[in-house]
C-alpha cells in the first residue's frame, strides 16, 4: 500500500502561562495509506484536532517529521506549504467554515481561485457536477447562512473535493448535525472513498461514527494507543 | 474567463460585499479622503482661477502699457511686501511726464472706495479719478450719455460716469441713472454717462460697479492732490524700453531710485503670479494634511476589518491561499475605499466649481484630477499595507480557530 502521509515522532507542546508546558502530542508516528477510510477517535482534549491540523499542514509540530507522498515537508516555504494545502488536502470542519458573503457555488470553487497549477477541468462545471451528485444544485446561488446545516456540510465537502485532493480531513463533520443528517454525511464520505478512491480521515469522539470506518486510530492524552 | 480575471473578480467581489454590508462605515471612512481631495482640488482650482482673474484684469488694460508705481517692487518682494504708499506722485510729475515725447499717453490715477448713494439705495464702489484717457486705458465706452472730457477735468465739473450695475442698483436701471445725481461723502455729482457692461466674470462686474470722475474734481476727497500711479503708453512695443528709461530719468529728478518702480504689465503679472503661487502652495499643503488624516482613518478601519475577519482569513489559508493572496485582498479593499473617497471628492469639487464659475473663473485642470486620484490610491496602498500585512502574517491555525 502506498503511504500518502507519514508522520514520525511528532511532538507538539504549547507554552502556557508561568512557563508551564502542555504536551498536546507526544511522540506520535502514523501512516495513512492511499484509499484508506479511517477514524481518529479520542475524547476531547486528547490531541486529535491538533494531529489533524498537523497532517493537513495547517500547523507545525514542535519536533518530528511529516512526509507527504514520501517527501519531507520540514524545509518547505510558506508558499509551498500553501500550495500543498491547496492541492493535496481537502478540509471539512465541524463549523462548516463556509464564507457567508460568497454564494454556494463560489464557496465551492474558492480553492481553485488560489490554485497555481493549470486545472484540467472547468471549476464551475465541476462544481455543478458535484452539487448535482450531492443534491444541492438548486442552492448554487444561495448564501451559506440561508441553507440547512446538512446542506452546508455538503457544500463544505464539495469544496474539499474541487481540487481533486488525495486526502480529505474531516474534523467532527457530524458534530453540528442531527443523527440522521450526520449519518448521511458519513455515508457520503464513505461513497467518495469507495467510488473515487479518496483517502478519508474522520476525526471524531463519537464511537457510532467511528464504527462506520474501516480503520480506527485511538488517541488518548496525546498518544496513539491503537491504530 | 482567464485565471487572473477570475482572481481579480473574486477579490473585488469580496471587497464590495464588505462595503455594502457596512455602508455607514464605508462612507465615513471614505469621507476623510473625500474632504482631503475636495480641499486640495478646490484650492488648486481657486489658485488657477485667481491667476486667470489677475490675467484678465491686466488684459483689460491696453497694450504697450507701463505702470509707474510708488515703492520699490523688487526690494519689496525680497523683504516682505512692496513698500506702497511711502511716497505719492504729484501734479508736477504728471506734467513732466506729459512733456516726454516718446510717451504717447499718460494717465494719472487716484482711486479709493466710497459708499455711493442715489435714488433710494447706496453701494460701496471703487472710485477711479483720472483724465479722459482712463476710458481708453480701461477700454470703456458709453452706453448712455457720454464720457467726461479733459475740459471737464480742467473745469473740475461735479460730474461722474458710472458703471451699469451701479446705475441699476441705485436707480432701478442703467438708463434711468442718466441725468440723476449721486452722493459721495455728502457731495453731489451729476451722472453724465453710463459705461457699456463688460458682462460675465467677477473682473468685469467690478468695472460695471465703478465710478469714474475727473481727477481734479476728486480733489474734494484728495486734499493732498496726490496721484497714486501713472499708466504710460508707448506707440509701439519696441519703444517700451526707451520710454521706461526716459520716464525713469524724469522720476529720478524728484525721487530716489528705490522710491518708485516702473513696471511693464508682464513684469507685474509675473510678480503677482509668483506671490499667489506661493500662497496657493502653502494652502494646498495645509489641505493635504486632511488627506493624511483621511489615510489614517482608512488604516484604522482596515485594522478593524482584519480583526473582524480573522476567521475568514483562516479559512482562505486552509484552502490554499498564500500570504500574498491575503495581502492583496486587503490592499485592494483599502485602495477601493480611498479611491472611492477620492472620486467622490473630485465629483463634489466639479459641482462646486461649476456653480462658482459665473462669479469666479476657478477651474480644475487635468493635473489636479490625475494628482487627486493618484494620491488617493497611493494613500490606499500606504495606509492599507500595514493592516494587510498583519492579516497575511496571521498563523493559519490561530486564524481558523479564532471565534
Amino acid at each position: 500500500m502506498t503511504p500518502i502521509v507519514r508522520i514520525e515522532h511528532v511532538e507538539k507542546t504549547y507554552e502556557l502561562d508561568d512557563n508551564v508546558k502542555f504536551t498536546a502530542l507526544n511522540n506520535v508516528s502514523l501512516t495513512l495509506h492511499k484509499g484508506e477510510f479511517s477514524a481518529l477517535i479520542g475524547p476531547s482534549g486528547s490531541g486529535k484536532s491538533t494531529l489533524m491540523h498537523i497532517i493537513g499542514l495547517l500547523d507545525k509540530p514542535t519536533t518530528g517529521k511529516i512526509f507527504i507522498n514520501e517527501k519531507d515537508t520540514a524545509h518547505l516555504s510558506d508558499n509551498e506549504i500553501s500550495t500543498l494545502r491547496n492541492e493535496y488536502v481537502g478540509f471539512v470542519f465541524q463549523q462548516f467554515n463556509l464564507i457567508n458573503k460568497l454564494t454556494v457555488v463560489e464557496n465551492i470553487i474558492l480553492p481553485t481561485v488560489y490554485a497555481r497549477k493549470k486545472l484540467a477541468y472547468d471549476p464551475i462545471k465541476k462544481a455543478h457536477e458535484i452539487m448535482e451528485q450531492f443534491g444541492i444544485l438548486e442552492k448554487a446561488r444561495s448564501y451559506p447562512n440561508r441553507i440547512s446545516g446538512g446542506q452546508q456540510q455538503r457544500v463544505a465537502i464539495a469544496r474539499s473535493l474541487i481540487m481533486e485532493p488525495s486526502l480529505i480531513l474531516a474534523d467532527e463533520p457530524t458534530g453540528n448535525l442531527d443523527t440522521k443528517t450526520g449519518n448521511d454525511i458519513i455515508q457520503l464520505l464513505k461513497k467518495l472513498n469507495e467510488k473515487e478512491k479518496i483517502t478519508v480521515l474522520i476525526v471524531t469522539h463519537e464511537h457510532d461514527v467511528a464504527e462506520k470506518t474501516r480503520r480506527k486510530i485511538h488517541i488518548v492524552d496525546g498518544e496513539i494507543v491503537s491504530s | 474567463m482567464t485565471k487572473t480575471m477570475e482572481y481579480i473578480i473574486f477579490t473585488l467581489k469580496s471587497a464590495l460585499f464588505d462595503f455594502s454590508r457596512n455602508k455607514g462605515r464605508t462612507f465615513l471612512t471614505s469621507l476623510g479622503i473625500l474632504i482631503g481631495v475636495l480641499a486640495v482640488v478646490l484650492l488648486t482650482a481657486a489658485g488657477l482661477g485667481l491667476r486667470k482673474y489677475i490675467q484678465q484684469q491686466f488684459e483689460l488694460l491696453g497694450s504697450n502699457l507701463v505702470t509707474v508705481l510708488p515703492g520699490n517692487l523688487d526690494e519689496g518682494l525680497s523683504s516682505g511686501g512692496p513698500a506702497f504708499g511711502r511716497i505719492n506722485f504729484s501734479e508736477e510729475d504728471f506734467q513732466k511726464l506729459k512733456r516726454v515725447r516718446i510717451i504717447k499717453n499718460v494717465v494719472p490715477l487716484y482711486s479709493r472706495s466710497f459708499t455711493v448713494s442715489g435714488g433710494n439705495d447706496s453701494k460701496y464702489s471703487e472710485l477711479y479719478a483720472s483724465t479722459a484717457d482712463i476710458f481708453v486705458t480701461f477700454n470703456q465706452k458709453a452706453e448712455y450719455g457720454k464720457l467726461f472730457t479733459n475740459r471737464d477735468v480742467e473745469k473740475r465739473s461735479k460730474i461722474v460716469v458710472i458703471g451699469p450695475e451701479l446705475g441699476k442698483k441705485l436707480f432701478g436701471s442703467a438708463k434711468k441713472a442718466l441725468g440723476q445725481s449721486v452722493k459721495i461723502e455728502k457731495q453731489s455729482f451729476k451722472v453724465i454717462g453710463i459705461t457699456k457692461s463688460k458682462g460675465g466674470g467677477l473682473t468685469s462686474q467690478d468695472l460695471d460697479n465703478a465710478v469714474y470722475m475727473p481727477y481734479k474734481t476728486a480733489y474734494v476727497f484728495n486734499t493732498e492732490k496726490t496721484i497714486m500711479a501713472f499708466y504710460i503708453q508707448a506707440r509701439t512695443e519696441a519703444e517700451i524700453p526707451e520710454m521706461k528709461r526716459q520716464a525713469e530719468k524724469i522720476m529720478l529728478e524728484n525721487f530716489d531710485d528705490d522710491e518708485f518702480s516702473i513696471v511693464e504689465q508682464k513684469d507685474l503679472l509675473s510678480t503677482i503670479n509668483s506671490i499667489f503661487s506661493i500662497v496657493n502652495t502653502v494652502l494646498v499643503a495645509i489641505a493635504a494634511i486632511s488627506l493624511l488624516v483621511g489615510g489614517i482613518g482608512i488604516m484604522n478601519i482596515m485594522y478593524v476589518t482584519v480583526t473582524e475577519r480573522i476567521k475568514e482569513i483562516g479559512i482562505r489559508r486552509a484552502l490554499g491561499a498564500r500570504k500574498f493572496d491575503i495581502l492583496s485582498q486587503f490592499l485592494v479593499e483599502s485602495i477601493i475605499l480611498s479611491l472611492f473617497g477620492g472620486l467622490a471628492g473630485l465629483l463634489l469639487a466639479y459641482i462646486i466649481v461649476f456653480f462658482v464659475q459665473p462669479l469666479f473663473p476657478a477651474y480644475i485642470d487635468t493635473f489636479s484630477v490625475v494628482l487627486a486620484l493618484g494620491v488617493s490610491s497611493g494613500i490606499g496602498i500606504i495606509f492599507g499595507v500595514f493592516p494587510a500585512k498583519k492579516a497575511a502574517d496571521l498563523s493559519p491555525i490561530d486564524a481558523i480557530r479564532y471565534e
